[in-house]
This record gives C-alpha cells, structure tokens and sequence, in this order.
C-alpha cells in the first residue's frame, strides 16, 4: 500500500480540559478499504468520527486526508450520523434528495437522472411509498433508512458511518448489509472501491462486512488492536455460517468482553 | 389510507361541532351579563345595552363607514408588518448566527426595544403630520422588534446537528442560511409574526386616535367626541373581531407552511 487514504497520527480529544474522550489514537485507513470499528459505548467512536468528518478538531495530533490535513467537512466525506440528523421540515424524498440539490454531489447529474437515483436510493432502502412522509410520521427504524439514503444518494467517495444499521430488525439489516457491501464495491477490484468507516455495537456485523476491525478500549479511548479479517469476497450467507466467521467473532468478543464490562460497571 | 383519513373524519366531526357550542355558550353567557350589567348602569353613556351596539353595529355597516374604516386599518397593518418582515426577519436571522452583527445591533435594540410604539407619537407628529405616514410608522416600530428578536432566538436555537450534516454534504455558508437555517427557524418566526400582528392591532388604535384622518381608531375617537357610546363600542367590538380573525388566519398560514412542526400543537 502506498500512502493511506486517511492517516490518524496521535490523535487526542479532549472535552473542558479534563473528560478524556480519544488518547493517541493512531490508525491508518487505506483507500477501498472497509474499516469497522467496534468498542464499549462511550469510548470515543463517535468522536473519532466526527473529527473524521472534519467537524471537531482534534485536540492534539494530526489527521491527514490524501496527505493534507483535515480542516474542515467536505462533500468527498459522506456521514451517517447516529441520532441521523434528518431534516424535520423535509419529507422522505426532500431529505434523500437534498445534497444532490443543493450539494456539490449532484453537479454534472441532469434532473431526470437525479430523480431516477433519488427513487433508486429510496427503493434500495425499502421506503418506496413513504417519499411524501415526513420524518416525524415514520418508526425509527424507517428514518435511520432515510438516514443512510440521504448518504447514498451523494455517493461519496469516503464513508462515514455512525451505528447506521442499529436500529432495524434482523432481516432488513441482513439485507442492507449486502446493498453496503455492493455499494462499497465488494464485486469491484480494490482500485474502484469506496472508503468505509463503519461504527458498530454488533461483533458480527463488523466481522461480515470488514477488511479489518478496530478494536477500542474505553476510558480513555484508546486503540485496542486492529483485527484483520481475511474472509474470502464476495460475502454472502454461507461468510455467516463459516466456521472462521465465528472463530473471529469469538476473538474479537474475547477482546472486548472485560471492556464492556468494566463500562457497564461503571 | 381511505379507511384511517376516514376514523379521523369522524372523529373531528363531534369535536369541532363540540368546539362550536362551547363558544357559542360562552358568548351567550358573556352577552347576558353584559345586558345584565347594562340594566344595572343607568347611564347609557357608560355602558350601552348590547342591542344598542348591534343596531350601531348595523347601521355602521349599512352605511359603508364600519368596511371602509376596516379597510383602511387593515391595509396599513398589512403595508406596516410587511415592511416589518422584509426588515426585521433578514436582521434576525443574521443576528441569530452571526456574533459580529448580534454585537452590532444587540444594544441599541435593547435600549428601543421597550418603548412603546406610542410613546412615539408626539415626536411622530412633527416628523410626519397627520395622514397614513404616522399611523403606519407607529405599526411598523410595535411590530418590528417581537419580530427581530423572535427570528434571532429562533435562528440562534437551530439544532446545530442539521447544520453539520448539511456542512458534510458540501453546501455553502449561504445555501445552508437559505437551506437549513431560515426552514428550521420558520416555526419560531411564525410564532412572533402572531405576537407582532396582536401588538400592531394594539398601537392601530392609538396611532389613528391622533395621528390619521380615518380608520378605526379615528372612528373611536370621533364618535367619543359625539358621546355616541354604542358606536364606540361598536368599532371596539370590530377590532376585536379582526384581531381574532388575522391571528386565525396566521395559525392557518404556519400550519400550511409548517405542517410538520404541528405535531401535538394543541392550538
Ligand atoms: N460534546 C461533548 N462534551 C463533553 N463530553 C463529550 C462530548 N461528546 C462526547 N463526550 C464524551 O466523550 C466520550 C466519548 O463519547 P462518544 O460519543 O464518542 O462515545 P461512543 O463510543 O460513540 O459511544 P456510543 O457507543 O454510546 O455511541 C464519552 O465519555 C462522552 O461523555
Ligand atoms: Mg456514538
């Protein structure tokens, strides 16, 4: 690999001097890779992306993006945040179609062709007919689906996401999982496949659908260890019922285990 | 679908109708003690009988004087709160989000702020004369200050969590104002446009007691000067009435330019 896509060199955050959110974090993110990150609730995985995304800075360290430094948000970085952040004022349709709108993503797309990728993307996330609703009339689990339209939509080229899959039932998250897979561009040479950052409570899932898992501890939150995981692509059911499937879920919960409960236990 | 839109149908149906009589006992009850009352006070002068007013009432709108001082009122409330809107919304939104024009403007809006649009008459009536000019001044200065701070409050209370997702999606400092700031912020303008049209109908009295030629508040003052009791009362009772009827007509405008901040509103 030559240069990483997005380099973290000791990074820290700290909030009012003294909660210790992030402690020398350093990671590499190549380009086309899937990276999960899992850890105990409250060990800083948002904050890490937030500061990704270019909307906190970092306290100390440095953080790269294609070997210039992050200073800001932009349209290449793409976020799905955790409490989704949909706009109230605008319907299913109006929140997927709003950074092709008004956004650098839909330059160069002629309106006929923004349109047909606006339902395309509603569709995919299985919200056909609710286009018109707005996000107050729809279940939690349909506005974290609006939620990961309104990122896809804009097809950027880095993907941020914050616990994008948490909220839906078993089989919807199954489903998705493999639309992200697709997305990302698991049947595509590594070249042409997008960057993921991708948060998750759910073990399994970040083994399904990574190249490699982060592993944080909590307070401070530090890097526990990096996972790589080398099951065969693409992945599909029978990645679910493989025996190293559940060997490397088994390793990753045995890393986690006493972090989550020393959290718990606080 | 049909069959839900259908239950609520029926479901409104009893209450509004319930609404209805409500009201209408309401003002009954109100009518008889005023009657009573009426009977109680010798004087005419000071309290006419409810029949009066209507006959008043009657005979001012016969004869052209109710509509056309109505009218009159109702278009400089009109010319004043628009200008009011296209000043003061603008004004607020960029104090709201901007701490250099918050700190530009905070102090001297703080010191008009709590002056009475009235207490400008006097100085009005040198500046102006007596005509539309001073009445309209007097409207637009009552109305322009709920209106300035309510915007800037509202701007300042956006959820800073949709304005970061419209930042990570590329959009400029101007599309999200126009995006993402002025739709969040609509609800809290809307809500200080009512409390800037009830103001304003307050100061239309007295700005057109002294200051116009016609209007309402002129009729007032007219016919008091007439000792004509019933038709002061009965352009009190029209004021009133009109009062009730902008604001009505304002609640209906935010619920279709907001529909989905109207969850659970219980207005
Ligand atoms: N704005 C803030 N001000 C102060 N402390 C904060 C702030 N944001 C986060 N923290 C603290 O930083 C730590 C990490 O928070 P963060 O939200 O990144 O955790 P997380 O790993 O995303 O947790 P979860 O899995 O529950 O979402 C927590 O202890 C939290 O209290
Ligand atoms: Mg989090």
């Amino acid at each position: 690999m030559s240069t990483p896509k997005i380099r973290l060199d000791a990074v820290s955050k700290f909030f009012g001097g003294s909660v210790v959110a992030v402690e020398k974090l350093s990671l590499d993110i190549r380009d086309g890779e899937f990276l999960a990150i899992v850890g105990p609730s409250g060990c800083g995985k948002t904050t890490v992306l937030n500061m990704l995304a270019g909307l906190e800075p970092a306290t100390s360290g440095t953080m790269m993006l294609n070997g210039k430094p992050i200073e800001g948000p932009g349209a290449e970085r793409g976020v799905m945040f955790q409490d989704y952040a949909l706009f109230p004022w605008r319907t299913v349709r109006g929140n997927v179609e709003f950074g092709l709108v008004y956004g650098p993503a839909g330059q160069g797309l002629s309106p006929a062709e923004r349109t047909e990728r606006v339902e395309r993307t509603i569709e995919m996330v299985g919200l056909t007919g609710s286009q018109e609703k707005y996000p107050h009339q729809l279940s939690g689990g349909m506005r974290q689906r609006v939620a990961l339209a309104r990122l896809m939509a804009n097809e950027p080229e880095i993907l941020l996401m914050d616990e994008p899959l948490a909220a839906l039932d078993a089989q919807t998250r199954v489903i998705l999982q493999d639309e992200l897979l697709r997305i990302w561009g698991q049947d595509r040479p590594a070249p042409e496949r997008r960057t993921v950052v991708f948060i998750t409570h759910a073990i399994d899932e970040a083994v399904f659908l990574a190249d490699r898992v982060a592993v944080l501890s909590s307070h401070p939150g530090r890097l526990k260890q990096i996972v790589d995981i080398n099951l065969p692509r693409p992945r599909g059911d029978a990645t679910r019922r493989s025996g190293e499937f559940a060997r490397l879920c088994q390793s990753i919960w045995e890393l986690i285990r006493e972090e989550a409960y020393r959290a718990t236990m606080n | 679908m049909s069959v839900v839109s259908s239950t609520n149908a029926k479901a409104a149906g009893p209450t509004r109708l319930g609404g209805v009589l409500v009201y209408l006992r309401t003002m009954a009850l109100f009518v008889l003690a005023w009657y009573a009352g009426s009977l109680l006070v010798p004087s005419k002068l000071l309290l006419p009988s409810p029949l009066a007013v209507a006959a008043a009432l009657r005979d001012t709108a016969l004869n052209g004087e109710l509509f056309g001082n109505a009218l009159i009122s109702l278009a400089r409330l009109s010319a004043s709160m628009l200008a009011a809107v296209v000043i003061a919304v603008p004004l607020g939104l960029l104090m709201g989000r901007s701490r250099l024009w918050n700190d530009l403007l905070e102090l001297p809006v703080e010191m008009l702020r709590p002056i009475a649009g009235i207490a400008w008459i006097p100085l009005a009536l040198y500046l102006f004369g007596i005509g539309h000019r001073l009445p309209l001044f007097i409207m637009f200065y009552t109305a322009f200050f709920p209106l300035l701070v309510g915007t800037a409050a509202g701007a300042a209370a956006v959820d800073r969590r949709l304005i970061a997702a419209a930042r990570t999606m590329g959009l400029s400092r101007s599309t999200i104002m126009r995006r993402v700031i002025v739709p969040a912020a609509l609800p809290a303008i809307l809500v200080s446009a009512r409390l800037a049209v009830a103001a304003s109908w307050t100061a239309v009295v007295a700005a057109e007691l002294v200051g116009a030629p016609n209007g309402l508040g002129y009729a007032i003052e007219y016919y008091r000067s007439m000792l004509s009791t019933p038709t002061v009362m009965a352009f009190i009772v029209t004021i009133g009435l009109l009062g009730f009827l902008t604001d009505k007509g304002l609640r209906q405008l935010s619920r279709v330019l907001t529909p989905w901040a109207q969850t659970g509103a219980a207005q």
